[in-house]
């Protein structure tokens, strides 16, 4: 039976035209696409939609939102012991860890717990916030990837350039010692330094040295002392009888 | 920490397969604090009270069964009903013509009513149960003796329809395999959609349309009668602006 579409007037009279073409052939293709007619093909490529050409790509035009949530109570704990450590340990050196093992660890943190050096992990976002916010901002850049911070109330550098030593995957990267950042070859000038006790010690002998020197003589027989003085002069004689030797040449 | 260093010495003390062994146990622990996400609030949701898929009947209450025409115009063209979600959330959307038949609708049926929580989910239909009859010839019939008796019953269902909703106390991604499984197997492509996703596919080509940079466009052309196109064309073309062939449908066209 074939399907037939019937004549008639539209009410629209301007919108389609007083005329409808009669459909006349087999049964509507629903299986499949029909093929279509070439007229129809070349319309439906004309009317292609074409998109338009952007200026930029879309990421570059879309504003940078950071997502800024709440700070959980754990940073804020952790934030707090930073800040303690910052204010109570006069050296705190910045390492890095590459994959150091648990046992090495562990071996490292008794070598430095032998000279009260004491290991910290803190999480980066909490160390780089508290660095940005405080008068240590210039250290935010060793702050990167596996992060281990070695802190002791008194600066002792050399024990522990000795204690890393041994464990070539903690690589250090740079220092705070009393409120001074120093860089890798900073810290090892700073270990060659001899401590204040030793600059002490030699300070005070350079100059007790010639208050010594002269009790010393005082101390020996006055004889010695009064040789010493007969000598001093008959050099000064003889230098002067020299004097006038050269004179007396001179004039004649 | 101290078992462990007891254990470390006495791993150095004993051999060193023994050592081995105990650094699998060595582990170092670290303090942390996983962050969740505050789940949605479905406090003000409410669910029906029936909320599985009602049994749907394979035939009609009728009086009398009478043979209809094919009449094919039930599945082409976009659907004018049920394109916009009434009580659920989530559902499958109809993206080109076809015919709904008992098997289809079971397939469905049952798949969600498994899947279903009911203390926090519900689902309804959102088309008619079979009423429009198709005849057939039965095996080895011979030729003529007029049109077929009437065999099973189906719905017709038209592009851009919502077949099924679901809705209550749940997110998306927690049925949305599930309702792929049943996309796949209806008669014509359909995909999952959110009230979300619904709304912005209809924003997007509304988009497509006002920032269409070819100053031809097929409603443009058509409306004209430009070069008398219409004598190849259908009128279904000339209010569907070309986008629908039949029973299929181009989302890419505007």
């Amino acid at each position: 039976m074939a399907a037939t579409l019937c004549c008639r007037l539209l009410p629209k009279a301007g919108w389609v035209p007083l005329t409808q073409s009669v459909r006349h052939g087999s049964k509507a293709v629903t299986r499949h696409k029909k093929p279509v007619h070439f007229q129809k093909q070349k319309l439906l490529a004309v009317t292609e939609y074409i998109p338009p050409t952007l200026s930029a790509p879309p990421a570059a035009l879309a504003p940078r939102v950071k997502k800024t949530g709440e700070e959980s109570s754990l940073a804020v704990m952790l934030r707090k012991d930073l800040e303690n450590l910052f204010q109570e340990y006069k050296m705190i050196a910045v390492a890095q860890n590459n994959a150091i093992s648990a046992e090495d660890m562990i071996h490292l943190k008794h070598r430095l717990k032998k000279h009260a050096i004491n290991v910290k992990f803190f999480p980066n976002q909490v160390t780089r916030s508290f660095l940005n916010s405080s008068i240590y901002g210039n250290m935010s850049p060793l702050i990167f990837g596996e992060t281990v911070l070695l802190a002791s109330k008194e600066p002792k550098v050399k024990e522990m350039l000795q204690a890393l030593r041994h464990n070539p995957q903690i690589v250090l990267l740079g220092a705070c010692i009393e409120n001074t950042l120093f860089s890798y070859q900073g810290i090892l000038s700073y270990s060659k330094l001899p401590s204040i006790a030793i600059i002490r010690g030699e300070l005070v002998s350079g100059l007790t040295m010639m208050t010594s020197k002269t009790v010393s003589m005082l101390h020996h027989h006055p004889a010695h002392l009064s040789a010493l003085l007969q000598q001093y002069v008959k050099q000064q004689s003889s230098a002067d009888t020299d004097k006038d030797a050269s004179i007396q040449e001179a004039a004649a | 920490m101290f078992p462990v260093v007891k254990s470390v010495f006495l791993g150095i003390v004993r051999s060193s397969s023994q050592r081995d062994v105990l650094q699998k146990q060595m582990k170092l622990l670290s303090a942390g604090m996983r962050t969740y996400e505050i789940p949605p609030d479905f406090s003000d949701v409410e669910l029906p009270e029936k909320p599985k898929l009602k049994f749907m009947e394979k035939v009609p209450n009728l009086k009398q069964a009478k043979k209809e025409m094919k009449r094919l115009r039930d599945i082409q063209g976009p659907s004018r009903t049920a394109t916009k979600f009434s009580q659920g959330q989530y559902g499958i959307l109809a993206l080109g013509g076809g015919f709904l038949h008992w098997g289809h609708i079971e397939m469905m049926r049952l798949t969600i009513n498994r899947s279903i929580d009911p203390s926090s989910m519900f689902a309804v239909w959102r088309f008619q149960p079979p009423h429009k009859p198709i005849t057939r010839k039965s095996l080895g019939q011979r030729m003529g003796g007029g049109k077929g008796a009437i065999d099973h019953y189906v719905t017709p269902i038209k592009c851009g329809r919502l077949v099924l909703e679901m809705g209550g106390q749940l997110e998306l991604v927690q049925v949305e395999a599930m309702l792929k499984q049943v996309a796949k197997k209806l008669p014509f492509p359909a995909k999952v959609v959110s009230r979300e996703s619904l709304a912005l596919m209809y924003k997007e080509h509304a988009e497509r349309v006002s920032n269409n940079q070819n100053p031809w466009s097929f409603q443009k052309i058509v409306r004209s009668n430009m070069l008398g196109i219409r004598k190849v064309l259908s009128p279904l073309d000339v209010h569907n602006h070309g986008r629908y062939t039949g029973k299929f449908f181009d989302p890419s066209r505007v």
